[in-house]
C-alpha cells in the first residue's frame, strides 16, 4: 500500500513537471454547502442565497482560471474552533472566511498574513472599498483580509400590519420612530390596533442581538465606551439609558418574548409582530415571501436601518465578512492565484450584495443593478453610518457573550440595570486584563 | 495447580499491558499535561509563561464559575436519582421475555443512540415557543405557554428532561442484565416461603443487584457532571447563566476567550469535583453495607 | 416442570401494572420522535405557517432526497462507520483482556493499578483534549481514521465494566479448567470469554454509540472535509442563518443521521436480549 502511494506521488510529480501544474487553493468557509443545487452553476446571476452565490462565484472563478483549482471545505458556523485547531497544528487552509470582529484576535497573535501587496499586484486600491469595510480589516495600518461585505441589524417591516396600525405614510412608506418617545408611542398604537407586539426580537438563547443593540444605541449617543481598547466603560448614563430602553420595551409588552433566533426569523414571516430587528442576510428571503401570495408578508415588506433614536448621531453597529490568509509559506504561483481569486471576488461583489449584505466595494453602490435591487436604496446609507468597534479591541466574540448574558438578565428583570452593566464591565475588563 | 494460577506473576500483567499503554498515553499523560498548562498563562498557539496557581485563584474567585458549579451540582443531584430510579423501575417492569417488553426495552434504549445534536434538535423543536410541540399542547389546553428555554429555572429543567430522555437506556440495560443474573433458586426459596411481592423485591431482588445499582449511580454521576452539549445548544447557558454547566464554562474560557491556562485550571477542578462525588457515593453505599 | 415458570424470576419481579405504566411512559418517550418524523415529511414552506400542518396532507420525501443528493454524505457515513467499528473492536479487545486480568489474575500492584484506572473514570474529556490534540499533532496523525478511534480506547469505563462481569462469573468454572492444565490464555479465550457475551454486547453498543455521536474530537482532529464524520459533515452543511427555519429539512437530517445507528442497534439488540437471558450464569 505504501509503495503504491509513493508510486502515485512520484507519478504525480513527474506529471506535474511535464505539463503546467494546477495551483490549488485550499479555501475554508462557512455559509453552508449546497453543491447539489449550485455545484455546476457558473452563471452567478442564476444563484440565490449566501450559499448559492458563494458556490457559484467560486465555480465561475475556476471556470475563468483553468490553471487554478479551488478546493472548498465548508465548516459549521462560525468555524473558529476548527480554524484554531488547524492553526495550532500548523495545518491551516490558504484562505478562510472571518468576521471583521475576529480578525484582531488572529492578527495580534501573528497568525495572519497582510494582503496589501496581493491586492496591489492585482491593481485593487484600498480606496475601492467602503470606509466601513476597509476599516473592518485594517489593523495597525495594514489590511489583513479582503473585505467582502458589511452587515448590520435592520428594521424589517411588515407593512400589512403597520397599515392596520395606521403607521404607513401616504406614499406607502412606514412611519418609523425618530426618538425613544416616538418608539413607545408608535409601539403602543401598533399593539392596540393589531393586538400584536410591535417588535419581533431574538431574546432567548442568544447574545448577539442584545450586544448589537447596545453598541448601536451607544454609538448614537456618541459614547466612546471603548476609548481604551483594553477596558470597556459601561457604567455610564448612556449605557444605562440603552438598557432601560430595552427593558421598557420588554416590560410594556412591545416585543415578542422567548423567541430564539430561528423562532424569531419564522415568527416575523408568520406575522407575529410588526418589525423584526434582525440582520441584512434575511432581506432576500423576506423579499421572496413578500412576492408570494398568501403569506403574512405578501405585498407588504420593506426594510430600513435601525432608526436614530438618540440625538447624538445616526449610527449602526456593523460587522462584516472578510477573506483572510493564515500565515504560511506560499509559492509565488499560489500568491498570484489567491490574488486572482480576490480580484474575482471583489469584481463580483455586486453578486454577493444580492444576499442582502451591503457591498464592500464602493463602486457597487453606484451600479444601476444594485440600486434596482429591492429596498437597497433605503439601507445604502449604512455604508456611511455603519461603525464597528475600534480595531484594537480583542476577543469581541467573548465580549459579545458577556454583554448579551448580562443584558438579558437586566431585560428579564433577573438583575437591576446597574448591576448588570457593572457586572458586564467587570467581567469584560477581567477578560481583557488577562490576555 | 490452582495455587500457581493464583500466584502473583509479572507475566499475568501482560493481559493489562495493551490497555495500560493506551490509558497512560492518551489519558494520564494528557491529564498531567493539562495540569502543567493550568499553571501557565497560555493560549492555543503555544508559548506560555509560568504563573503558578494564579489561574486557580482566578477561577475560584469568578462568580460565573461559582454559578456554573451550583448549576451542575443541582443538575446532577436531580438527574442522577431520576435516571437510577426510572432505570430501576423500567428494568423491573420489563424483565420479561415477552414480545411486548422486548419491544419496549428496545424503545427505551433507542433514544440513547442519537447524537447530542439530534437530541437537542428534537427537544428544541418540542420546547420552542409558537412552533413547538409543548406550545401546541398548551394552546390546545388553553394554557399560558411557558418559555421553557428562556425562563430561569425552566431552562435547566428542560435540559434535564432532554438528558433523562437521552440517557435512560444505559441504566435500564445494566440493571436488566443484573436482574437476570439473580440465581433462580433464591426466588424458588422465596416462593416456598410464600413471601409477598414487596418482600421479594426488598429482601431478594434489590439486595442482589445492589452492586449494579451502585455502579449505575457512579457512572451517571460521572457522566452528568460532564453535561455540555445539551445546555450549549438548547439554552446557551441562559438565561443569565442559570443553565451554564461547568464544562461549558471550560469551553468558553479555553476556546472563546483563548485562555487555555484558565480553562485547564477549571477542568482540573472539575476532575477533583467528580472524583469527590464518585467517592462520596461509594463511601455512602459501602457504609450502609457495614451498618 | 409445569409450575417452574411460576417461580421464575421474571414473574416475581415484573408484573402487569408495571408493564402498562412503562408502556404509557414509552408513548410519551416516543412522542418527540414521531413529531420530528412528521416534520421531516413536510415541505418547509408549509411548516412556515405553523407546525400543526404536520397533521394534514400532503407529505413529501423531498427533504430526504435533498440530503441524499449531496455526494459527500456517503463518504462521511463511511468514515463514521469505520471509526465507530474500529473503536468498538479496540475497546472490546483491550477491555476484555484487562478486565480478565484484574478480576482473575494476580500480578504486582494489581490493586493499585486498578484504582488508578478507576480514577480515570472521573477525567472529563475537556481536561485532556488540548494535550491530546498537540500529541497527535507531533506524530502527524490528524485527519486519519486512527486519530479518531484512539482516544476513545483509553476510556476506563469499559475496563471497569468488564472487570465487574468477569468477577460475576463463579470461580469454579475456571478452576475446573485449570485442573485440566489449560493455559491462562485458553481459559480466557475458550471458557470465560463466551460467558461475557452479554457484557460484550452492552459495552460494544455503548462504545459504538459514543464513537458515532462524538463531536468535539472529530471537529478539531478531522478538519479536512474528506475526513469529516457524519455528525461534523452534516453540521457543516447547515445554512440556516440565512434561511428561515427549514424545520422539515433539519428534521430529516436528524432522522437520516440516526438511521444507521438505529439499524445497527436493532441488529445487535437481538444479541443483547438472547445473551442477557440465555448467557446468564445459571
Amino acid at each position: 500500500m505504501k509503495r503504491l502511494l509513493t508510486g502515485t506521488a512520484l507519478a504525480t510529480l513527474a506529471f506535474a513537471g511535464m505539463g503546467h501544474a494546477d495551483t490549488t487553493i485550499e479555501l475554508q468557509r462557512f455559509f453552508g454547502a449546497c453543491d447539489t443545487e449550485f455545484g455546476n452553476v457558473t452563471d452567478v446571476s442564476q444563484a440565490v442565497g449566501e450559499c448559492g452565490i458563494i458556490t457559484a462565484l467560486i465555480n465561475k472563478f475556476e471556470a475563468d482560471n483553468p490553471g487554478i483549482d479551488v478546493n472548498v471545505t465548508t465548516v459549521e458556523w462560525p468555524g473558529y474552533d476548527q480554524l484554531n485547531a488547524q492553526l495550532a497544528s500548523r495545518a491551516a487552509p490558504d484562505v478562510v472566511t472571518m468576521h471583521y470582529s475576529a480578525i484582531s484576535d488572529y492578527q495580534s497573535r501573528g497568525l495572519l498574513d497582510p494582503v496589501d501587496d496581493i491586492l496591489a499586484a492585482q491593481g485593487i486600491e484600498p480606496s475601492a472599498f467602503t470606509d466601513a469595510a476597509r476599516s473592518g480589516v485594517t489593523k495597525e495600518g495594514k489590511m489583513y483580509g479582503l473585505p467582502f461585505d458589511n452587515w448590520t441589524m435592520l428594521f424589517h417591516v411588515n407593512l400589512n400590519l403597520m397599515k392596520e396600525a395606521g403607521l404607513v405614510n401616504d406614499d406607502g412608506t412606514p412611519i418609523l420612530p425618530t426618538s425613544v418617545d416616538e418608539l413607545f408611542a408608535q409601539g403602543e398604537q401598533f399593539k392596540e390596533a393589531t393586538g400584536k407586539p410591535y417588535l419581533v426580537q431574538v431574546l432567548a438563547n442568544e447574545t448577539a442581538a442584545y450586544t448589537r443593540a447596545l453598541y448601536t444605541f451607544l454609538q448614537q449617543q456618541n459614547s466612546d465606551f471603548f476609548a481604551d481598547p483594553k477596558a470597556v466603560d459601561l457604567t455610564t448614563p448612556e449605557a444605562t439609558a440603552v438598557v432601560e430602553l430595552l427593558k421598557k420595551i420588554y416590560d410594556e409588552g412591545l416585543t415578542t418574548t422567548g423567541m430564539d433566533y430561528a423562532a424569531a426569523v419564522s415568527g416575523f414571516s408568520n406575522g407575529d409582530g410588526g418589525i423584526a430587528i434582525n440582520g441584512t442576510w434575511l432581506i432576500g428571503d423576506y423579499v421572496a415571501q413578500s412576492e408570494k401570495e398568501g403569506t403574512a408578508l405578501s405585498g407588504g415588506y420593506t426594510v430600513y436601518p435601525i432608526p436614530q433614536l438618540f440625538p447624538g448621531k445616526d449610527s449602526t453597529y456593523a460587522d462584516g465578512h472578510g477573506w483572510v490568509l493564515p500565515k504560511k509559506d506560499r509559492s509565488p504561483e499560489q500568491v498570484e492565484a489567491i490574488g486572482k481569486l480576490f480580484k474575482s471576488l471583489a469584481d463580483n461583489d455586486f453578486q454577493w450584495a444580492r444576499t442582502g449584505h451591503l457591498p464592500a466595494v464602493q463602486a457597487v453602490f453606484e451600479m444601476e443593478e444594485f440600486q434596482s435591487l429591492p429596498h437597497r436604496a433605503n439601507i445604502a446609507e449604512i455604508a456611511d453610518t455603519g461603525q464597528s468597534l475600534p480595531p484594537e479591541v480583542l476577543r469581541q466574540f467573548a465580549i459579545q457573550d458577556i454583554i448579551g448574558e448580562e443584558l438579558a438578565a437586566a431585560v428579564h428583570g433577573d438583575k437591576s440595570v446597574e448591576d448588570a452593566l457593572e457586572t458586564a464591565e467587570k467581567r469584560i475588563n477581567d477578560l481583557l486584563d488577562n490576555i | 495447580m490452582a495455587e500457581s494460577y493464583r500466584r502473583s506473576r509479572w507475566s499475568n500483567a501482560l493481559f493489562v499491558a495493551p490497555y495500560l499503554v493506551v490509558f497512560f498515553a492518551l489519558l494520564v499523560f494528557p491529564l498531567f499535561w493539562g495540569m502543567w498548562l493550568s499553571l501557565n498563562k497560555v493560549d492555543l498557539f503555544g508559548g506560555g509563561q509560568f504563573i503558578g496557581l494564579r489561574n486557580y485563584a482566578r477561577v475560584l474567585s469568578d462568580p460565573v464559575f461559582h454559578q456554573a458549579v451550583r448549576n451542575t451540582v443541582v443538575f446532577v443531584a436531580v438527574s442522577v436519582p431520576t435516571l437510577v430510579g426510572l432505570g430501576l423501575f423500567l428494568a423491573l417492569a420489563l424483565n420479561k421475555t415477552t414480545r411486548g417488553s422486548s419491544f419496549l426495552r428496545g424503545l427505551y434504549f433507542s433514544s440513547s443512540i442519537l447524537s447530542v445534536t439530534i437530541v437537542t434538535l428534537i427537544w428544541r423543536i418540542v420546547f420552542i415557543p409558537n412552533d413547538g410541540l409543548m406550545a401546541l399542547i398548551f394552546n390546545v389546553l388553553g394554557l399560558e405557554p411557558i418559555g421553557f428555554l428562556s425562563t430561569k429555572g425552566w431552562s435547566l429543567f428542560s435540559v434535564g428532561v432532554a438528558t433523562v430522555w437521552w440517557c435512560i437506556g444505559l441504566p435500564m440495560m445494566l440493571l436488566l442484565a443484573a436482574l437476570q443474573q439473580i440465581p433462580a433458586d433464591l426466588y424458588e426459596a422465596a416462593a416456598l416461603d410464600n413471601a409477598g411481592k414487596w418482600r421479594v423485591l426488598t429482601r431478594i431482588t434489590l439486595p442482589s443487584i445492589k452492586p449494579t445499582i451502585m455502579l449505575v449511580a457512579v457512572i451517571q454521576i460521572v457522566m452528568q457532571f460532564q453535561l455540555f452539549g445539551q445546555a450549549l445548544i438548547m439554552t446557551n447557558g441562559g438565561p443569565a447563566g442559570s443553565s451554564r454547566p461547568i464544562v461549558m464554562y471550560i469551553y468558553e474560557t479555553a476556546f472563546i476567550r483563548w485562555d487555555v491556562g484558565m480553562g485547564a485550571a477549571a477542568s482540573e477542578l472539575l476532575f477533583v469535583i467528580i472524583l469527590c462525588a464518585a467517592m462520596f457515593q461509594y463511601w455512602i453505599s459501602s457504609r450502609k453495607e457495614v451498618a | 416442570m409445569a409450575d417452574r415458570s411460576a417461580f421464575s424470576p421474571e414473574n416475581l419481579t415484573a408484573n402487569r401494572t408495571l408493564f402498562w405504566i412503562a408502556a404509557v411512559l414509552a408513548a410519551l418517550m416516543l412522542a418527540p420522535v414521531l413529531w420530528i418524523l412528521g416534520l421531516s415529511l413536510k415541505n418547509n414552506q408549509d411548516l412556515m405557517h405553523g407546525t400543526d400542518a404536520v397533521f394534514r396532507a400532503p407529505y413529501t420525501l423531498k427533504n430526504y432526497a435533498d440530503i441524499l443528493v449531496n455526494s459527500q454524505v456517503f463518504g462521511w457515513f463511511l468514515n463514521s462507520l469505520i471509526v465507530a467499528t474500529g473503536q468498538t473492536l479496540g475497546v472490546l479487545t483491550l477491555c476484555s483482556l484487562a478486565g480478565y486480568a484484574f478480576a482473575r489474575l494476580e500480578f504486582p500492584f494489581r490493586r493499585a493499578i486498578f484504582i488508578i484506572v478507576l480514577f480515570g473514570l472521573a477525567v472529563p474529556e475537556q481536561a485532556v483534549i488540548i494535550a491530546r490534540h498537540q500529541m497527535f499533532n507531533w506524530v502527524g496523525l490528524h485527519n486519519t481514521h486512527i486519530a479518531l478511534m484512539l482516544p476513545g480506547m483509553s476510556s476506563a469505563f469499559g475496563v471497569f465494566l468488564m472487570t465487574q462481569f468477569f468477577n460475576a462469573i463463579p470461580k469454579e468454572i475456571d478452576e475446573a479448567a485449570m485442573l485440566d492444565n489449560t493455559s491462562q490464555f485458553r481459559i480466557f479465550w475458550k471458557v470465560l470469554l463466551p460467558l461475557t457475551l452479554p457484557a460484550q454486547a452492552t459495552l460494544g453498543i455503548f462504545t459504538f454509540l459514543l464513537a458515532w455521536n462524538d463531536y468535539w474530537w472529530p471537529l478539531i482532529s478531522a478538519t479536512k472535509k474528506e475526513m469529516y464524520t457524519l455528525t461534523i459533515g452534516i453540521a457543516s452543511t447547515q445554512t440556516n442563518f440565512a434561511q428561515s427555519e427549514g424545520l422539515g429539512f433539519l428534521s430529516a437530517q436528524a432522522i437520516f443521521a440516526s438511521l444507521p445507528v438505529v439499524i445497527v442497534y436493532i441488529f445487535f439488540q437481538r444479541h443483547i436480549v438472547t445473551a442477557v437471558s440465555g448467557g446468564a450464569v445459571k
